[in-house]
């Protein structure tokens, strides 16, 4: 398959009040490839994926992304509800017909808490839970927060092995992570 | 159909919000009688002005947290960042929370309404009323659930306080107008000119706000 441009970032510039966050930053990236955003604390690498993802205006330059489908994002927050159990919780994400379901839901090891309420899961649970939306994803551009927050050794290598999948499937992949991870992928780096 | 189904579910589970505000409606107009002499004339004397200002307090705390959870649990990212139109999922979720919270009191209203005036032409004409009404008062403190999502919603309930007022003032003319057989059909089409403005302004506007907050 052909590989076309899919997202195309130019002279992208953010400042709160007046203090710079990033300055004409510029970036393209393929389909099937990978963007790596690093940088300290405070660097913006979140915010630089809330302007990629539309949420945030920049103050100066533009993004353009060539695609009509849903974008598929990950971020510190997992968007679930705390009050309902996990049936529920992938009944909202729209996920409870999907053909693949339950292959992850094994995966994940999360059949025996199906009826269990989210506030009751810990953290890395909940977080397994929050992959989902990424696991049973159609999207063509998968933008993710720090995505190996949380998740113990088996989980992060079932995320990678995901990741590389999706980009063998010509899908874009533009994440920011602390954790090193074995994913093949360009870096951005911000100071 | 499908997000009225999800936005049902997710309410349904919040026993609080939905039962919450039912039940100070109930609260407030069953102590509403104890704090007047138990005689017919009596009774009916302030009765109405008690009715729409519990219809009032009940909207004002239904939309207490509207917003705020899906703000807080990064849902509201989650939403805008959909091709979905936004300003209809807020639609349908005032639409659910009115037919959760505003159609229960409103049936509550006829209820109390018949107890105290004992007159069921005058009860009757309290449910389209109190259904309009609350459908108002809803979008109007969504609105300012949405003006105040990371201040407390007190704020946002204050700010749009002063919006309310005519329409109480309204409220207010068609019991009168009713009683006295003059104009009752026309104050209801003012109100429901009214909303109809406000189902299509309020959603836009609250859409708006949340996407600069979320900035």
């Amino acid at each position: 398959m052909d590989n076309i441009t899919s997202v195309i970032a130019e002279n992208i510039s953010y400042k709160v009040n007046d203090n710079k966050l990033f300055h004409n930053l510029s970036f393209s990236l393929n389909t099937g490839e990978s963007l790596h955003i690093k940088g300290p604390n405070g660097s913006g690498k979140s915010t630089l994926l809330r302007i990629i993802l539309g949420i945030t205006n920049p103050t100066k330059g533009s993004i353009s992304i060539n695609s009509t489908k849903d974008k598929c994002y990950l971020g510190h927050k997992n968007a679930l509800k705390n009050y309902l159990s996990l049936d529920d919780n992938i009944l909202l994400m729209e996920f409870d017909n999907h053909p693949c379901l339950k292959k992850y839901i094994e995966i994940l090891d999360l059949k025996r808490y199906l009826d269990v309420n989210v506030a009751n899961l810990s953290y890395g649970q909940q977080k397994k839970l929050g992959l989902l939306r990424l696991f049973l994803n159609s999207s063509d551009l998968i933008i993710l927060d720090e995505p190996f927050v949380g998740l113990d050794k088996e989980t992060q290598i079932i995320l990678t092995d995901f990741l590389t999948d999706q980009l063998k499937e010509n899908k874009t992949l533009i994440y920011t992570s602390h954790i090193e991870c074995d994913i093949d992928s360009k870096t951005l780096l911000l100071k | 159909m499908n997000e009225l189904k999800l936005e049902y579910l997710k309410l349904k589970k919040k026993t609080r919000s939905w039962l919450g505000p039912i039940l100070v409606f109930w609260l407030i107009m069953l102590a509403f009688p104890l704090t007047v002499e138990f005689m017919q004339d009596k009774l009916e004397i302030g009765f109405f002005s008690v009715l729409w200002i519990a219809i009032l307090i009940s909207m004002m705390l239904a939309t207490e947290d509207i917003f705020i959870e899906d703000y807080n649990d990064g849902s509201l990212e989650q939403t805008i960042i959909k091709n979905t139109s936004f300003q209809f999922l807020i639609s349908i979720r005032i639409i659910v929370y009115w037919l959760m919270i505003g159609v229960p009191i409103s049936i509550l209203s006829f209820i109390f309404s018949l107890g105290t005036s004992e007159d069921l032409l005058l009860s009757i004409s309290v449910i389209p009323l109190s259904i309009i009404s609350s459908y108002i008062f809803l979008n109007l403190f969504a609105l300012g659930s949405a003006l105040s999502l990371n201040k407390g919603s007190l704020l946002g309930a204050l700010i749009t306080m002063p919006l309310a007022l005519p329409v109480l003032i309204v409220l207010g003319k068609s019991i009168i107008a009713f009683q006295l057989g003059i104009n009752y059909l026309e104050f209801i089409l003012l109100l429901l000119g009214c909303l109809s403005i406000i189902i299509i302004a309020v959603p836009i506007i609250v859409s708006f706000i949340i996407k600069a907050h979320l900035e």
